[in-house]
């Protein structure tokens, strides 16, 4: 997953995750490659498009 | 530097900071924390708050934190006819204030220090575990982890609730009960009346709606929510649409972009485990229709800070205790939200500009003094029999 640097970290990915593979810091967003599963759906939820499927 | 503590609470929020408050008015130790380095920024956030919400949880206006009264709303239908309500003729939930939320998030917080809880910034919970009968978080500021050892956590995290997840509790939204939302803070606006909330409806926002609420004379937040099974484009590109369209923004600038998710599925049903509470926006604590909440989060703050206070003093932090919390919100939003839920299935099965249009014409052709369910029935019958059934025993 590719996070764009122009980011907010508002969170909106990790709240829609089904597999609580996204933690949002607090100017940061580590995702856990173990538990992404690639559905894609934080990429859909992002209001700003700053996600990205690699 | 690790910590031992009654009650850990997790996120300064209104529900975190509440809950800190009503737990150390209680005599217990409470330590909250919060990520960021500053509580209430940035907000995520239309800022309207009720007063009576306020008075329900103990909370004293300060003028330093009220931008704007706003006794009225006004909702408008696709094609800008107007629907004009106020607080004289009907019960308006979120309705009465609009908030600086920046200021308003510091006070609750402080609050919560004057009766006693300490509280650490810049401080990240990142992970949980149970020990016995105790939690034990272990948390990081600025470069140092260490522990807090707690006999009660509440998880007052925000949407992405990862506190609770952590402790097994089921709370992720799912994809279509997420609002996306995108608003700008902005200047300059040509409001028709500055004192009124208002509202669009229909292909504007599909899912949601786009809102104005006033923060001064020419002062607003203007934002929507969109569900994005819905949605053909992003929360942000509907609202630059939406600004540029719409004739009271088309000539305002912003001065600041606020997003971010707001679950409105309803209370989730694990909302207290051994040892956690869950409150505000990471329990579910979201007016269902109109996506509000702050008062809920109040509410649902001062509850688990009184719940988990009595806990400790009786030495009992088992989920069977703490169901107390369970139960009480349940009484005070189970109903009303299961309600506002079939509202917000009507709307969303509203499919077509035209219908609102419909809706908002047959409202005020209807020669109604007051607002109330009798009234609103007969208006929906007017337009659309079918309506009725949909909402079902809604009243």
């Amino acid at each position: 997953m590719i996070v764009k640097d122009y980011c907010l970290y508002c969170g909106e990915c990790a709240g829609i995750c089904p597999s609580n593979a996204i933690d949002v810091q607090e100017l940061t967003v580590v995702i856990n490659d173990e538990k992404c599963v690639k559905c894609g759906l934080c990429v859909q939820a992002c209001p700003l498009n700053a996600l990205e499927l690699e | 530097m690790d910590i031992t503590t009654d009650i850990l609470v997790i996120g300064a929020g209104p529900a975190g900071s509440l809950a800190a408050r009503y737990a150390a008015s209680n005599d217990v130790d409470v330590l909250l924390i919060d990520k960021k380095s500053e509580i209430g920024s940035p907000k995520r956030c239309a800022e309207g708050v009720s007063l009576s919400g306020l008075e329900k949880v103990g909370i004293v206006t300060d003028k330093r934190w009220v931008a704007r009264e706003v006794p009225g709303v006004r909702l408008v239908s696709p094609d800008q006819t107007s629907v004009w309500l106020n607080t004289d003729t009907i019960e308006l939930p979120e309705l009465g204030y609009i908030l600086e939320r920046k200021v308003f998030d510091k006070h609750m917080a402080m609050d919560a220090a004057r009766a006693g809880a300490k509280i650490m910034i810049r401080t990240r919970a990142t992970s949980l575990k149970r020990d016995g009968d105790k939690v034990i978080v272990t948390a990081e500021q600025l470069g140092k982890e260490f522990t807090i050892t707690a006999k009660i956590v509440i998880a007052a995290d925000g949407p992405e609730s990862r506190v609770a997840r952590w402790a097994g509790l089921d709370c992720n939204t799912p994809f279509n009960e997420m609002e996306s939302c995108a608003q700008f803070e902005m200047a300059g606006l040509n409001m028709e009346n500055n004192n009124c909330i208002q509202i669009y409806f229909g292909s504007v926002a599909p899912g949601g709606y786009a809102w104005i609420f006033p923060k001064g004379e020419d002062i607003a937040n203007v934002g929507l929510g969109v569900l994005k099974n819905r949605a053909e484009k992003t929360a942000y590109e509907y609202l630059l649409d939406f600004v540029a369209q719409c004739p009271e923004t088309k000539n305002a600038q912003p001065v600041e972009l606020n997003i971010g998710g707001d679950p409105v599925g309803g209370l989730i049903k694990e909302r207290a485990g051994d040892n956690i509470l869950v409150v505000g926006d990471a329990g579910g604590f979201v007016n269902p229709i109109t996506g509000g909440g702050i008062n809920n989060a109040l509410e649902s703050g001062m509850y688990a800070g009184q719940v988990a206070a009595k806990a400790i003093k009786e030495n009992n932090y088992s989920a069977d205790y703490l169901k107390e919390y369970v139960k009480i919100t349940d009484e005070q939003y189970g109903k009303t939200f299961k309600n506002y839920i079939k509202a917000k299935d009507y709307l969303l099965s509203i499919e077509d500009d035209e219908e609102f249009n419909k809706l908002a014409h047959a409202f005020n052709e209807a020669d109604i003094d007051e607002v109330n369910p009798k009234n609103l029935i007969k208006i929906l019958l007017k337009v659309s029999p079918k309506a009725l059934l949909k909402l079902g025993k809604l009243f």
